[in-house]
């Protein structure tokens, strides 16, 4: 934000101002040099490959000009793109409303256990998950909610379900498209909420206790403390991290892949998965149109970063930009 | 102790029917939390090949502990992982801390062009052949440096560490300025010790980054002699061959699969509870009052 | 400057006329000096250095060629290659599985080798078996050799169990689901819990070419793929022949003979759940497997005991060689081909060397018989293969250690029951529009067998108004 003084002095007067500021952050501009020659070197120098998206490109020839075919053969002539599309956005946006929410409360339920290693033990019970991978998370998860031939090879809930009299038959979840969308939300939270909170419970621990000591002295309760002095303060760190999540969106690809089956698979594409198993395949071996796919991603999260950023900004007065 | 002043004030039966919902709360949760991984820890002691959940091994054997840490094919890559997430980490940190230092100050010109010229890199990317061409010219195929320097550059975490340094009061600075300080001394003195909490939490972010990279490894470290614990544990849980005749020692393949996740979320396990030391309120705010 | 240009021009030109006589010349192929080999399928290699440096050592003392090894991590495999393609550093030859290589050949990345393997003198010899080297011919031409034959799966059944029941091994269709059915309902396992079930699978349909590898005896002569009939090519799926197919195994999945899960299993979970003790039936790589599989079982239930059924109803399929093929950017093809492959395959030492390793390193001589060493990256474990394995050798080679009596078995009959697939036709239209196909494919076929609610007709027809655009395509250009 280079905001201008808010005074507004004459033209050469600002010139002159200008360098003077940029003279008194001489040694700011001296500690952001290795960031921005890391960032140029790895991240911009290959940033040109964008233009393949306009390009017919194979490892084997040149690339070649194909202007906007690959866009076209993307938008209208594959049904199944507008289906991932979509999908993209429910699965992912339903997915970081719920972690942003059950982070927030798991992080303020464990602040208010007070023994702590109970609290640390807790902490660290809740976060584990985080380091299964995907691949690993699938595998156990597929045993848990299997259907079963009979008691003895049906998973856990199955087992239950039936045991208990709640169903008749059991539920392949896995392969049940209704079913599909809440349990990889379910297994999302499972994996993902405990390391959502390591990032809240640092803010926790930047509050001054003069505040809680201030609403106390203003006779209020534990409730009104957290909804008055907690609450608040994590709210910068809960737009920030909403903002930085959301250009993550578009992203989606690992957990549906390894929860995915011939079944449920056109129903559950995304756009990721989509392009991984339509060009990305042993039989294309072509760059451009998974670069185009990539482009119109960036696209769309763009959009979706800088609304919510205006948002904030007009809401809180913070955004990340 | 504050928190204990505060707890008396209240209402004791509001607090006892809170203290009720939450042991129940959390009891249910350790053990949804729980199941899953106990599956993985039972399954790397039995020494027989299962499918589905026993709540304890059929064969109990540490066979698969032992294979794994005497074989050399599977300690190597240990010990890289550790050496990458320990350097990858405090680089990361490096440029991390600096930028977000930079980027704090709302008055500096051209503040919202280097936000920008950051945030891009994390929306738009070139892809998988440039960055190889790229990495290819800068002669760091095969290196580390290939590993440590695009990872160390995370925006994400900057952007969290800015917000992390804006929280802190503006009149610590404003002090420091007046008693002629350069920004450098500042940034080492005043800012970094005020962090605790933000750079143990975002070493974190950073060195699970690095431990669970197996990406970078794979594209741009052909040596496989440069390989990480990740690699090889992929190669373990995917690769059809690789463990199909584990069995000639007499140790179930399966148990050597689950052993090396274990192994691999082992050092997590120890790590966090060690850096929630840094993670307790007061510290910050009682270092800024002496 | 510009004398030493025109000197230097006409030197050229003599080079070239001189390589053009050459052949007629002096019969010799030049030598290369080295050979940079992009290489996959190494059994178990997690350390490239132990296994191969010794054979490249002895090599090099054999022939004064340096091999430089490439072995990328497996999951990346065709990103590195793509990669080395697309930054010009492209290896003189490299191995390629059934899908990729039609897909290089027909970029124009690969060297024509149909005349130099014609004028070899490895053809000459009558040592290879040439139905490897035909089944990688695309319109008549050949663009890599082949690794190790195809191989494919074969069924596996627990005999202890078919004992126990005191039942025959089944000899056809009916006999089979009856197996099934007994191996569910009749306690094979004789422990009084109701825990067994028939068969399983990982998936109906398998992710790659040949699609039909699994669940053969359902399949039978029903092919969910495109295929050529008298010459002309069709939709397999639209066959009459695969709704019949669909009923099949529709009616042993109903019946609750055939996993519950097997559109969610994978290769480990259908293995494990064989080992466990859940299921009597499943299909699997015949040769080294059988032995690997009957080890797992035996070893959760000491009288196991697993035998390989004879085809049933429908033969046993055989995929593609994996091919190692010399890129059309190698320098020397001709060296290529007459150094290092017909030495590799020659049916003697050198394909001892390539095959077994090392005598002293990779196996050694005890009692008057070879046997296999320990791996040098894995102990406890006995080293398989350099390149080709063994049990896949497809030519005259004697192998100096002997096969385990049941690998031989398993291929034997495997051999006995099996049919060909050939290389999928890879034009860019086909290209850009089977991936679309495959997943609609899937979909029906799953939802034809597991969901009660969908008929097979129905999930055809599904499947052909929402496919048809990209059938058409792929087959009005394969048809024209």
């Amino acid at each position: 934000m280079t905001q201008m003084p808010a005074i507004k002095p004459n033209p050469h007067y600002r010139k002159s101002a200008l360098r003077d500021r940029m003279w008194k952050y001489r040694y700011h501009y001296l500690l952001f040099i290795p960031v921005l020659v890391v960032t140029f070197l790895f991240y911009y120098l290959p940033i040109g490959g964008i233009r393949f998206s306009f390009f017919r490109y194979t490892p084997f020839s040149p690339p070649s000009w194909v202007g906007w075919a690959n866009f076209e053969r993307l938008l209208f002539q594959r049904p199944a793109f507008w289906t991932a599309f979509n999908n993209t956005l429910i699965l992912s946006l339903s997915n970081l409303a719920l972690s942003m929410i059950c982070s927030v409360v798991l992080s303020l339920l464990l602040n208010e256990v007070s023994t702590r290693w109970v609290k640390r033990s807790l902490q660290t019970v809740v976060y584990l998950p985080h380091f299964l991978s995907w691949v690993v998370v699938a595998a156990i998860f597929t045993i848990i909610l299997a259907p079963g031939n009979n008691p003895a090879t049906s998973g856990l809930i199955n087992a239950y379900l039936l045991k208990w009299g709640i169903v008749q038959k059991p539920i392949y979840f896995l392969a049940d498209s209704k079913w599909w969308t809440p349990v990889y939300l379910f297994i999302s939270r499972w994996k993902e909420t405990g390391w959502g909170t390591v990032i809240f419970l640092a803010t926790l621990t930047s509050i001054s206790p003069d505040l809680y000591e201030a609403a106390q002295i203003d006779g209020a309760g534990r409730w009104r403390q957290m909804l008055n002095v907690t609450l608040p303060a994590l709210a910068n760190t809960f737009v920030v991290v909403l903002i930085l999540n959301l250009s993550k969106v578009m992203n989606l690809f690992e957990s549906v892949l390894v929860l995915q089956n011939a079944r449920v698979e056109r129903a559950t594409e995304v756009i990721q998965t989509y392009v991984y198993h339509t060009a990305l395949t042993a039989q294309s071996a072509e760059y451009g149109y998974p670069t185009a796919v990539g482009l119109f991603r960036s696209l769309i999260s763009s959009v979706l970063v800088i609304s919510c950023n205006f948002a904030s900004k007009k809401i809180n007065g913070r955004g990340i930009l | 102790m504050l928190k204990e002043k505060m707890s008396f004030r209240e209402g004791y039966r509001g607090r006892t029917i809170y203290k009720i919902f939450s042991f129940v709360f959390f009891a249910v949760l350790t053990v949804a939390m729980i199941i899953p991984i106990w599956k993985v820890l039972v399954d790397s002691f039995n020494n027989m090949t299962t499918y589905g959940i026993t709540l304890f091994p059929e064969k109990p054997s540490v066979a698969a502990y032992k294979m794994i840490f005497t074989q050399s094919s599977l300690l190597q890559p240990f010990l890289i992982s550790i050496y990458t997430t320990v350097a990858g980490t405090a680089v990361g940190l490096l440029l991390c801390t600096t930028g977000a230092f930079v980027l704090k100050e709302k008055e500096l010109p051209g503040r919202r062009l280097l936000s920008f010229f950051l945030l891009f890199t994390m929306i738009f990317e070139g892809g998988i052949v440039p960055s190889f061409l790229v990495m290819k010219q800068l002669k760091m195929l095969n290196t580390y440096w290939a590993i440590i320097l695009p990872l160390a550059m995370n925006v994400y975490n900057l952007i969290l560490m800015r917000n992390f340094f804006e929280n802190i009061p503006e009149s610590l600075f404003e002090s420091a300025e007046l008693d002629g300080a350069s920004p450098i001394r500042v940034f080492i003195s005043i800012v970094l010790p005020l962090s605790a909490a933000a750079l143990a939490s975002i070493g974190l972010f950073y060195a699970v980054s690095f431990w669970s990279n197996y990406t970078s490894f794979a594209l741009y470290i052909s040596d496989a002699s440069m390989h990480n614990f990740q690699i090889k544990l992929r190669t373990l849980i995917l690769d059809e061959n690789a463990l199909a005749a584990a069995g000639s020692l007499g140790i179930s393949s399966k148990s050597v699969q689950n052993a090396a996740i274990i192994v691999a979320i082992l050092p997590f396990a120890f790590l966090y509870p060690f850096l929630q030391k840094y993670f307790v309120t007061g510290i910050n705010m009682g270092a800024v009052k002496e | 400057m510009k004398k030493s240009a025109r000197f230097l021009s006409l030197a050229l030109a003599a080079i070239l006329m001189l390589a053009m006589f050459a052949p007629i010349a002096a019969a010799e192929t030049a030598k290369p000096e080295t050979i940079s080999f992009f290489i996959d399928t190494v059994y178990g290699s997690m350390m490239l250095e132990s296994t191969f440096q010794p054979v490249v050592d002895k090599f090099k003392e054999l022939t004064g060629i340096t091999i430089k090894f490439i072995k990328p991590e497996h999951s990346v495999y065709y990103d590195q290659l793509n990669l080395s393609f697309a930054s010009g550093e492209i290896p003189d030859l490299m191995e390629l599985g059934s899908t990729n290589y039609p897909t290089y050949a027909t970029s124009g990345a690969l060297a024509d080798i149909t005349e130099i393997w014609e004028n070899s003198a490895l053809k000459a010899s009558g040592v290879v078996d040439e139905q490897y080297v035909d089944a990688l011919k695309i319109d008549g031409k050949l663009y890599g050799f082949p690794l190790a034959m195809g191989n494919g799966t074969i069924t596996y059944v627990r005999q202890d169990w078919l004992d126990n029941l005191g039942m025959a091994t089944p000899t056809n269709y009916d006999e089979f689901v009856e197996m099934l059915r007994a191996f569910t309902e009749d306690d094979p396992d004789g422990n009084g819990v109701d825990d067994t079930f028939g068969i399983t699978a990982p998936g109906l349909i398998n992710g790659e070419t040949p699609y039909d590898i699994y669940l053969r005896e359902f399949y039978q002569d029903a092919k969910p793929d495109f295929y050529q009939v008298d010459g002309v090519w069709v939709d397999g799926m639209q066959q009459p022949q695969m709704v019949d197919a669909l009923y099949r195994l529709r009616d042993v999945y109903e019946k609750g003979y055939m996993d519950a899960e097997v559109i969610t299993n994978n290769t480990s979970a259908a293995r494990e759940k064989f080992y466990a003790g859940q299921v009597g039936t499943f299909n699997y790589w015949a040769g080294n497997w059988n032995v690997t599989i009957e080890n797992n079982t035996t070893k959760n239930f000491p009288n196991a005991k697993v035998s390989p059924l004879p085809a049933i109803a429908g033969l046993y399929i055989e995929r593609p060689p994996l091919a190692l093929a010399i890129s059309a950017a190698c320098a020397n093809p001709e060296g290529v081909f007459e150094y290092l492959l017909s030495y590799a395959y020659d049916g003697g030492e050198g394909q001892t060397l390539f095959t077994r390793g090392i005598e002293g390193i990779n196996y050694e001589l005890v009692d008057g018989e070879y046997k296999q060493k320990v791996d040098p990256e894995n102990e406890g474990k006995l080293f398989e293969k350099v390149i080709g394995a063994p049990d896949l050798a497809f030519t005259t080679w004697a192998d100096p250690v002997k096969l385990d009596q049941r690998v031989i078995d398993s291929k034997a009959m495997f051999m006995a029951n099996r049919t060909f697939d050939p290389v999928p036709p890879a034009t860019d239209v086909w290209k850009d529009n089977i991936a679309e196909v495959i997943a609609i494919r899937k979909e029906a076929i799953a939802l034809a067998v597991t969901d009660s609610a969908t008929t097979p007709e129905q999930a055809i027809a599904n499947y052909v108004a929402e496919a048809q655009p990209f059938i058409d395509a792929i087959l009005a250009d394969l048809n024209k």
